[in-house]
């Protein structure tokens, strides 16, 4: 179902694989004339399937700015973002939301959930969306709590979590779907060092169980050196990217292991 | 997201703000039920009207009469004029009469199964065989074919005997005559006094002639038969013409009504015929005789509805209010359902459906406290000594799918036209302002 939902462009000229999310020359100026602010500078980024990269800068730099770019969740002002290869502007409408829906999870620092709801309602949420059937819904998003271990806590109100469970439920929420890509804007941001560790864990256990690629925005070093790779942002341009010893490794056992999951 | 899903979230959404919602129910609630309950109520009026007056007669029976009258009539009944202007082509209404000449013309038009001569009869008074006491009575006929009269007993009349008369009585009449019920009155004589107008000049203590009726039935009451004109048959109509008119030369008989039957999807045709006929002629039908009565009540009901109209305003403008304070408590999760890929379309619709939703229970609400207050109002007057209790089969308030249903829809849709510009700011915002919003 996920191959058909973009067919991937085919790897021309190099034996290089095509990179799940593409930037090219991107761009974005918030507000116009006298207030433009120009949040992005021409960015270039490429990140691959089963990859994790962090995206680390200060407080305003345009972190956020470019994952909701990568994301499609926003329009750049100039340049290019390519999903498997295909040019995001070509995706519009049905198309959008479908990947938006299948094939993207977000995690927020915010959490950005429906108090009201129980946690149950919470994580389906995007199956609702996604128009699955209610008894299948009911059973993926209670094993997805299953893994971030929330399974004893379907029924309660969202509001009377705390804030570490309260950002499971999140992941969750992004995992239910059993999506491609996890976008994580600071999800530690709001926790404490103990309870952020949890959350830690579980999306690289993600990342390396079923090899989904993991994009995390973060001001934090620690965090970042868990990645893959960093890049890092300052004033809306990248002024460095660096690799971590064994990330190499890593990733090919992450694409293997994610591979041998779908079947 | 499928509507199922649509639905049920939109009305746990109207939940999260029970003050709110509930106030806006109300609003609607106001509207629906005046509407509603004035609509019920128009229902049962008409329907009653039209059982009264289908008692005159069938959709064929029509009453004829000259266009002086008619016009002179109608104007005072529209205008309330005391006075009114002489016309010249018509004469004044009481020198109109119709022409044997125009109303031999009248029988051949196309459509005309059938016409006779209308007497008006001035008889004097009535009283049952062997009593003493003489009451008050007026008498008329028209073809026995034509009427419906609802019987409480007996049958109705006979138009075909030449020798033997019949009268139906009314309810009222028992009491007088010293009858227990309706079936009592049934084969009893009565004894009708005719005045013999000529007679009269000369000998004005010997000129009441009686002649002797039998009741062949008694007519359910009704509002229209509570003028007391008792329907006679055609043989009894001919004796009585002939004694009140004794003596009179046959040229100083003249005809101001006429009664018929024509074929019912041709009255129109026939009215236009009419009208061009000699100095112009007005037919009356049954439907004509409802619709004027009706007019009346119309408009005393058309009143109630604009306070009905009135206050659905108001409960659109609370719909808006509502949906835009709504739209902005949850510009977040807006934010959220488009990034995990909600469409447009949808959160539009699940605005829409919170709007729908306003305006289904509200109506429902309303709809369910007319009916209770209905059925109690019906109950209530019905109950002996009460306004309606002669009239069992008379609901004050009728409600009917076809009447409720239209009304709890037409609501619906006044809510989704006002919901539809809150749900397209829903719709419209993108989701990265909608997650940035604090
Ligand atoms: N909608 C907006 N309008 C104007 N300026 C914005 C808007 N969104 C973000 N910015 C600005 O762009 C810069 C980058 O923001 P953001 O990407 O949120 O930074 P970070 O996530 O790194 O903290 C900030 O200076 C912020 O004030
Ligand atoms: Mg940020």
């Amino acid at each position: 179902m996920k191959q058909s939902l973009i067919k991937p462009a085919s790897a021309s000229r190099s034996s290089e694989p095509v990179p799940i999310v593409e930037v090219k020359g991107l761009s974005k100026t918030y507000g116009k004339k006298s207030t433009a602010f120009k949040a992005l500078d021409d960015i270039n980024l490429k990140i691959f399937s089963g990859e994790s990269v962090a995206i680390i800068g200060k407080s305003g730099s345009g972190k956020s700015t470019l994952m909701h770019l990568m994301a499609l969740l926003d329009n750049p002002t100039s340049g290019t973002v390519k999903i498997m290869g295909v040019n995001a502007s070509k995706l519009k409408g049905k198309k959008l939301n479908r990947l938006r829906n299948k094939y993207f999870g977000f995690v927020f620092q915010q959490f950005f959930m429906n108090p009201n709801d129980s946690v149950l309602e919470n994580v389906l949420l995007p199956l609702k969306i996604g128009k699955v059937k209610r008894f299948s819904r009911k059973k993926l998003a209670l094993k997805a709590l299953d893994i971030v271990d929330l399974e004893n806590k379907a029924k309660n109100k969202a509001t009377n979590l705390s804030g570490g469970q309260k950002q499971r439920v999140c992941i969750a929420r992004a995992i239910v779907n059993n999506p491609k890509v996890i976008f994580a804007d600071e999800p530690t941001g709001n926790l404490d060092s103990g309870t952020g560790k949890k959350i830690v864990d579980l999306l690289f256990g993600l990342n390396k169980k079923r090899g989904v690629t993991l994009i995390i925005v973060t001001h934090d070093e620690d965090l970042a050196a868990l990645c893959d790779r960093q890049v890092r942002i300052v004033d809306g341009k990248i002024t460095s990217e660096t690799k971590t010893r064994q990330a190499r490794t890593l990733k090919t056992t992450a694409i293997r292991e994610g591979r041998k999951e779908d079947r | 997201m499928k509507i199922s899903d649509l639905i049920l979230t939109a009305n746990r959404n109207l939940l999260r703000n029970k003050v709110r919602t509930f106030l806006t129910i109300l609003a609607i609630f106001v509207g629906s039920f005046t509407i509603i309950l004035n609509t019920a109520i128009n229902a049962g009026v008409n329907d009653f009207i039209d059982k009264q007056v289908s008692t005159i007669g069938g959709d064929g029976f029509i009453e004829v009469m000259p266009a002086a009258a008619s016009e002179q009539i109608m104007t005072m009944m529209k205008t309330g004029e005391k006075v009114t202007e002489y016309n010249e082509k018509t004469g004044s209404m009481m020198s109109a009469v119709i022409s044997d000449e125009d109303f031999e013309a009248m029988k051949k038009v196309d459509g005309v199964k059938k016409l006779e001569v209308f007497h008006v009869l001035s008889v004097e008074w009535m009283r049952l065989y062997g009593a003493e006491k003489k009451y008050n009575v007026n008498v008329e006929y028209f073809p026995a074919e034509s009427m419906n009269v609802d019987l409480s007993a007996g049958r109705m009349t006979d138009d075909t005997v030449e020798d033997e008369y019949e009268i139906i009585i009314n309810e009222d009449w028992l009491k007088p005559f010293n009858l227990g019920s309706a079936e009592e009155a049934l084969g009893k004589t009565v004894e009708i006094g005719a005045k013999q107008t000529l007679k009269c000049y000369t000998a004005p203590n010997d000129c009441i002639s009686i002649v002797e009726a039998k009741i062949v039935g008694v007519q359910a009451p009704g509002v229209l038969t509570m003028d007391g004109d008792l329907h006679i048959n055609k043989a009894l109509d001919a004796k009585l013409y002939e004694l009140i008119n004794e003596g009179v030369p046959e040229e100083q008989l003249s005809t101001i009504f006429a009664v018929g039957e024509v074929e019912p999807n041709k009255v129109e045709d026939v009215r236009k015929t009419f009208k061009e006929l000699g100095s112009g002629y007005e037919i009356i039908t049954v439907k004509d005789t409802a619709g004027m009565i009706r007019t009346f009540f119309d408009v005393i009901l058309a009143v109630f509805n604009i306070f009905g109209v009135i206050a659905l305003i108001a409960a659109a403008i609370g719909i808006i209010n509502t949906l835009f304070m709504s739209v902005q408590e949850r510009t977040r999760e807006i934010g959220l359902d488009k990034a995990l890929g909600m469409s447009r379309l949808k959160i539009f619709f699940s605005f829409s459906i919170e709007a729908i939703s306003l305006g289904f229970w509200g109506s429902i609400f309303g709809m369910f406290v007319s009916m209770l207050i209905g059925y109690s109002a019906n109950n209530i007057l019905h109950a002996e000594g009460q306004f309606l209790s002669p009239f069992p089969t008379f609901d004050l308030v009728k409600f009917s799918p076809e009447v409720v249903v239209p009304i709890v829809l037409l609501i619906m849709f006044i809510a989704f036209v006002a919901g539809t510009a809150p749900a397209l700011k829903a719709a419209k915002k993108d989701p990265i302002d909608a997650l940035r919003y604090e």
